[in-house]
């Protein structure tokens, strides 16, 4: 059994950026089993940005999911964001999940945009000024939200999807005073509650690829700066090596063992 | 932008260098988070990777228009997007 994902974050798709993926896109149909996008999929958050992620993504012959990022946001335009999104059949998760029928079994996501707060001894507290316990409600609430949907789906394989980050791992090559405004223990922690096998977030562009969290689960940045290619792809199964990475001829993706 | 006491010898250079950082996230035409201001002796220094050569030119303009007396040079890449040569196998 394999569930094939292909997942990439931070696009900042515009118009000016219209087409650069669609090529690289093209090749997944057939190739994977889903894509993920791990957020920050426009520059401001306008409904024509998103109608530009709806051209560059939709339409690909595999399902899209996705969260937003702090980006989709800063125009106040969500539900116009999610809206124009799945016209293109993307489905944005916010504290909610999706279980795709895939060939190699049952692919749950579970996905929320997450926030920033920090890691474990180096984090904000709900404590003091309405403005500072807002800021942690807000941390807790959605990491709450990602834990009782990884709990409650009922798959083969679950990945969690955030924009935020879950560990800091994947944070190093950013600054370490910038750590809590990137990431927070809290979705570690909702990651580690159930059976994840995978965990996959942006956000970091100056990051690295790959972590665990304490309980042992694999996380990947997949920011499009830290990844340097249109996607990346996984394969998760029982039978594959640890650790194995399957080289691709330059006809395109291949199937690893073909 | 802040006015400084000393005129003449213009805002330190790290009141500039938290500016621009500023400046590149908050400017609607800039919007952009992963750009790194660094000082070095002679200039500023921006290095990061955007999503297209436009936006790299459109960040040196408005810089440039906002701080026209501080020497800025750019290491601003834009981020490939080919298909990966490589797939991870998580068992």
């Amino acid at each position: 059994m394999v569930i094939r994902i292909a997942a990439v974050g931070d696009v900042h798709v515009d118009e000016d950026v219209l087409g650069r993926f669609r090529p690289a896109l093209e090749q997944l149909a057939g190739s994977v089993d889903a894509l993920l996008l791990a957020g920050d999929l426009t520059r401001h958050g306008t409904e024509a940005e998103a109608r530009c992620v709806a051209r560059e993504f939709g339409g690909l012959g595999v399902p899209v999911v996705a969260v937003l990022g702090n980006h989709d946001h800063q125009c106040d335009e969500v539900p116009q964001v999610v809206g124009a999104l799945a016209e293109a059949d993307i489905t944005v998760l916010e504290g909610d999940g999706v279980v795709l029928d895939c060939p190699g079994g049952r692919l749950g996501v579970a996905g929320v945009k997450g926030f920033g707060g920090g890691f474990a001894g180096r984090c904000a507290s709900d404590f003091g000024e309405p403005e500072m316990k807002a800021f942690v409600r807000t941390t807790t609430e959605s990491a709450d939200r990602l834990g009782e949907t990884l709990r409650a789906l009922d798959c083969d394989v679950l990945v969690a999807l955030t924009h935020y980050a879950p560990v800091p791992d994947t944070l190093a090559g950013e600054p370490l005073e910038i750590y809590p405004f990137l990431g927070c223990y809290q979705l570690g922690q909702a990651v580690d509650s159930a059976p994840t096998a995978l965990a996959l977030h942006g956000h970091a562009h100056h990051g690295s690829e790959r972590g665990t969290t304490p309980g042992g689960v694999r996380v990947r940045n997949v920011a499009h700066p830290v990844i340097k290619q249109a996607y990346s792809i996984f394969h998760l199964g029982d039978h594959l090596d640890q650790g194995e990475v399957s080289g691709v001829a330059a006809g395109g993706i291949q199937q690893p063992w073909s | 932008m802040t006015a400084y006491r000393d005129s003449v010898a213009g805002p330190p250079d790290e009141y500039v260098e938290a500016e621009i950082h500023r400046l590149l996230t908050e400017d609607p035409a800039v919007a952009e988070q992963g750009i790194t201001v660094v000082r070095t002796e002679r200039a500023l220094v921006l290095h990061g990777e955007v999503e297209s050569a436009h936006r790299r030119e459109e960040i040196l303009r408005r810089v440039a228009d906002r701080f026209p007396d501080v020497s800025i040079t750019s290491d601003i890449g834009v981020v490939r997007a080919q298909a990966p040569t490589e797939i991870e196998q998580l068992p």
